[in-house]
């Protein structure tokens, strides 16, 4: 099968392409980098199949990044059949910089110039047959977006790729020319492919090059000793780059014809850019933005309608004023069941009807069917628990939480697709420089919140290491879609035991989120200060133009999600919920518990041993007997997240039979059941063990600062690439959350411990300061280069 | 024992299910770390190319 890569400019529309050539699904972003490796698909409608290769995005084939040295090893190893380099036609000259460097290598090439729709827009034309002219190889106006000539770009590169190519170069006319011929004619005498390309690259100083051609390099610097340009003196590297770019400007550019004769037009997006990239403006624009994100998905109070209509001496009526409730507080017929999923005395947010609808009349009405079959199936006590209690219950609570998540998901999508997300790391470079990071660092932190997964992975655009792995340390303090259960859970539990549902659960979960991004804050000072210093590279970074969120990549990016949470609801999270249950059921002698034996159960017996360590956090041993299951909680979320929230489920019902009440404060055992956001269960949790809220505001910060799930570990591991590195890193993490919860819970619980934490904060600037200026020296074990 | 529990032909099937799915999960994730899939999250559809499983396939 022939095989075709395509090549091209960070955001010039490759994965645009990919997908479209392929029916892939791959992730697309608004922004640069978001593809960090190479991935493949085929494409069927040639006259036989072509596998297509995407490649990351580079600015050129020097090896400055990881994706550039990844790029140009698989054109130079891999010799795919031809190189489709899609050029962004809208950014005609600085893309045509990559093209000149494609050019240099023997392998068949075809120009895509993309986005073509958005020249057209402008109103400026580009005539690509005097292009395809000079540059010697095919050009094909394409939009990949519109799927607009692909056919004919395919066609073109399938002719192509029955021919045999030589590289050419556009430095002919440049003083190093008699040079790279030189060199060239030796290489070829060595047998070595792509001589023009090496011979370039050898001259240009090329680390990779210096080292794999050392029989060759005499020449290039005995010329360089009686070489000296007027402007560059002998920095070769910088001429050749003028070298491409004077040609570029000479004979490429004027197939460019701009419909203004002004040399700088101010387009739409350079006018939203005044203002929210404005330096005033641009981040409480931001934090707005934000808020109205986690108020769209998760208030209640729908842009405080009913708060204003409080105001006004006109609270809008609930449900039952209206007398559409039965005595018992049901709804009076199935219309009102709906209209309770989006009204009642207060307007729903678009997150919370979603979310009242898939667990009100979706999941719930299913799983209580489900139930209902179970207990009428004359089964077994056991069975009918361990089905009803035990999994359903389990899964219910894990997919409950599929509406916010992919609510919140969506909203940072079409802040990813529109462009917006690009410009809030420029806005943010200078506040993260003062942290030792570029703003190129927000894109991965940003993406934590949706999976740590592929946030550490897009690490990979970071180029410093220290920085790099300081990001992947502070990832999973950016709480992940998995996480938001527990904060809600929580949250909700707290609001309805401790002040009878008065205050805002909403307000707890969104100062969680920023407590974790204190978290991150602080932690990266501290590393840039200790372990990690280094200087922070400059942030250069091409902001994309702005553009609506495309529809298909909305849904694609939302489906993904689903997939995977779903798959993993019905494999890791169930087998947990499974053994979980068997755990708390038996006891060690292998004897069938009921529900209040709970305390005699094998879960029970293994995790007191390791409640004490728990007890400066605020739910260890002075929860009593039954202060366990905080611990068993924690520890199934390090397999992964959701579990915190099934085992909360599985928990929180044994621990009503425990407590022995038919009705804690309006919540029963069925309430439990029937209850999957989990809150019920926690407020169980809380009665059984009397956990105050520093206690339980410290769980959640452990929760969110611990280790991450099976998965993040993982990638973490083969990210930082030391094994050495990585134990530091889970050092860090279990640290840093122990730290975060000790002290949320002391200050929590007895303010004046504030002023002790301020100490220990103070006292340890001091000894960073000081050692940092060579005023104390503390041996520091070695540390492990990449 | 497992004795006192009370066996018919639908507790036997469930116990059977259950047992299946522990120890699938358990093997399927030996399995991925085995091949070198067991950082994957399978979010860019199962064919994540950072996966190292992948990496040594297009090598």
């Amino acid at each position: 099968m022939k095989r075709f890569a395509l090549a091209g400019n960070p955001n010039c529309g490759k994965t645009t392409l990919f997908n479209s050539l392929t029916g892939a699904t791959a992730h697309v972003g608004n922004w640069p980098g978001v593809t960090v490796d190479k991935r493949d698909g085929v494409y069927k409608k040639c006259a036989e199949p072509v596998a297509i290769v995407d490649l990351p995005g580079i600015y050129s084939l020097s090896p400055y990044t990881p994706e550039e040295v990844i790029a140009r090893n698989y054109i130079l190893d891999e010799k795919p059949d031809c190189v489709i380099n899609i050029v962004d036609a809208t950014n005609l000259e600085r893309n045509l910089y990559l093209t000149t460097q494609i050019l240099e290598m023997d392998v068949p090439v075809v120009i895509a110039l993309n986005m073509m729709d958005a020249v057209e827009r402008q109103g400026d034309k580009i005539d690509s047959k005097e292009l395809e002219k000079r540059l010697g190889v095919p050009v094909i106006k394409i939009s990949a977006l519109k799927e607009q000539g692909l056919a004919e770009l395919m066609d073109k590169a399938f002719n192509e790729s029955k021919k045999q190519r030589h590289g050419s170069t556009v430095l002919q006319d440049t003083p190093l020319a008699h040079l790279i011929g030189d060199v060239r004619i030796a290489l070829s005498g060595q047998n070595v492919g792509n001589p023009l390309f090496h011979a370039i690259k050898l001259v240009e100083g090329d680390e990779l090059e210096v080292s794999m051609h050392k029989e060759t390099l005499p020449m290039v610097e005995e010329f360089k000793e009686t070489f000296e340009d007027e402007t560059f003196g002998n920095d070769f590297e910088a001429l050749v780059a003028d070298g491409r770019y004077k040609y570029i400007s000479k004979y490429f550019a004027p197939v460019l014809t701009r419909k203004s004769k002004e040399k700088f037009v101010s387009t739409r997006s350079d006018r939203a850019d005044k203002v929210l990239t404005n330096r005033w403006a641009g981040i409480p624009i931001f934090l707005v933005i934000l808020f109205l994100i986690f108020h769209l998905t998760f208030s209640e109070n729908f842009l405080f309608i009913s708060t204003f209509a409080e105001w006004a001496g006109n609270p809008l009526p609930s449900l039952g004023d209206l007398g559409l409730l039965t005595e018992e507080g049901d709804p009076i017929n199935y219309g009102v069941r709906w209209l309770a999923t989006i009204y009642d005395g207060t307007i729903y947010s678009p997150g919370v009807i979603v979310n009242n609808i898939w667990n009100d009349m979706m999941v719930g009405e299913l799983f209580g069917w489900i139930q209902g079959l179970i207990e009428g199936s004359g089964m077994e006590a056991w069975a009918v628990g361990l089905l009803n209690n035990g999994i359903i219950e389990g899964l219910g609570a894990v997919l409950s939480f599929l509406p916010p998540i992919l609510t919140l998901f969506l909203f940072f999508s079409i802040l990813e697709d529109s462009g917006y997300m690009a410009r809030i790391a420029f806005i943010l470079d200078r506040m993260f420089r003062r942290f030792g990071l570029s703003g190129r660092s927000f894109l991965p932190m940003i993406m934590g919140f949706g999976c740590s997964v592929p946030a550490m992975i897009n690490t990979r655009t970071l180029a410093d290491d220290k920085e790099r792995t300081a990001t992947v340390r502070v990832i999973p303090f950016f709480s992940c879609g998995a996480k938001l259960p527990i904060l809600t859970a929580v949250a909700g539990a707290i609001i309805l035991h401790f002040t009878n549902g008065n205050g805002s659960a909403d307000l707890i979960t969104y100062a969680m989120y920023l407590l974790g991004i204190v978290v991150a804050i602080v932690s990266v000072l501290l590393m840039r200060a200790t372990t990690l210093k280094g200087e922070t590279p400059p942030f250069i970074m091409e902001l994309p133009a702005y553009h609506a969120p495309q529809f298909k990549n909305l849904m694609a990016h939302l489906w993904d999600k689903t997939k995977h949470f779903v798959k993993k609801a019905f494999t890791i999270i169930l087998a947990s919920t499974i053994l979980i249950w068997v755990l708390s059921h038996f006891s060690f002698n292998w004897k069938l518990l009921d529900d209040e034996q709970i305390n005699e159960s094998i879960l029970a017996s293994v995790s007191m041993l390791f409640q004490p360590l728990f007890t400066p956090l605020g739910f260890g041993s002075q929860l009593g007997e039954y202060g366990w299951v905080f611990v068993v909680a924690a520890v199934a979320g390090l397999i992964a997240k959701e579990n915190v929230i099934s085992t909360f489920a599985t928990l929180g019902a044994c621990l009503m039979a425990v407590l022995n009440v038919a009705d804690l404060g309006g919540i029963t055992v069925d309430a439990i059941y029937a209850d999957d956001s989990g809150i019920s269960a926690v407020v169980a949790m809380i009665a059984a063990t009397n956990i105050t809220v520093p206690g339980l505001i410290s769980f959640i910060a452990f929760n969110m600062t611990t280790i991450p799930c099976f998965a993040a570990v993982g990638t973490a591991k083969s990210e930082l690439g030391n094994k050495k590195r990585f134990n530091w890193t889970l050092v860090f993490w279990v640290v840093a959350s122990y730290l975060v919860g000790a002290i949320v819970y002391t200050i929590g619980s007895w303010w004046w411990t504030l002023f002790i934490w301020l100490a220990v904060v103070a006292g340890v600037t001091c000894l960073i300061v000081l050692y940092n200026k060579g005023k104390i020296k503390i041996k520091l074990p070695k540390r492990a280069s990449r | 024992m497992l004795s006192c529990l009370s066996m018919g032909v639908g507790e036997i099937i469930l116990t059977v299910a259950c047992a299946a799915i522990v120890v699938g999960v358990i093997v399927g994730v030996i399995i991925r770390k085995k091949k070198g899939k067991g950082a994957c999250c399978d979010e860019c559809g199962g064919n994540c190319p950072h996966c190292a499983a992948n990496r040594n396939k297009n090598k």
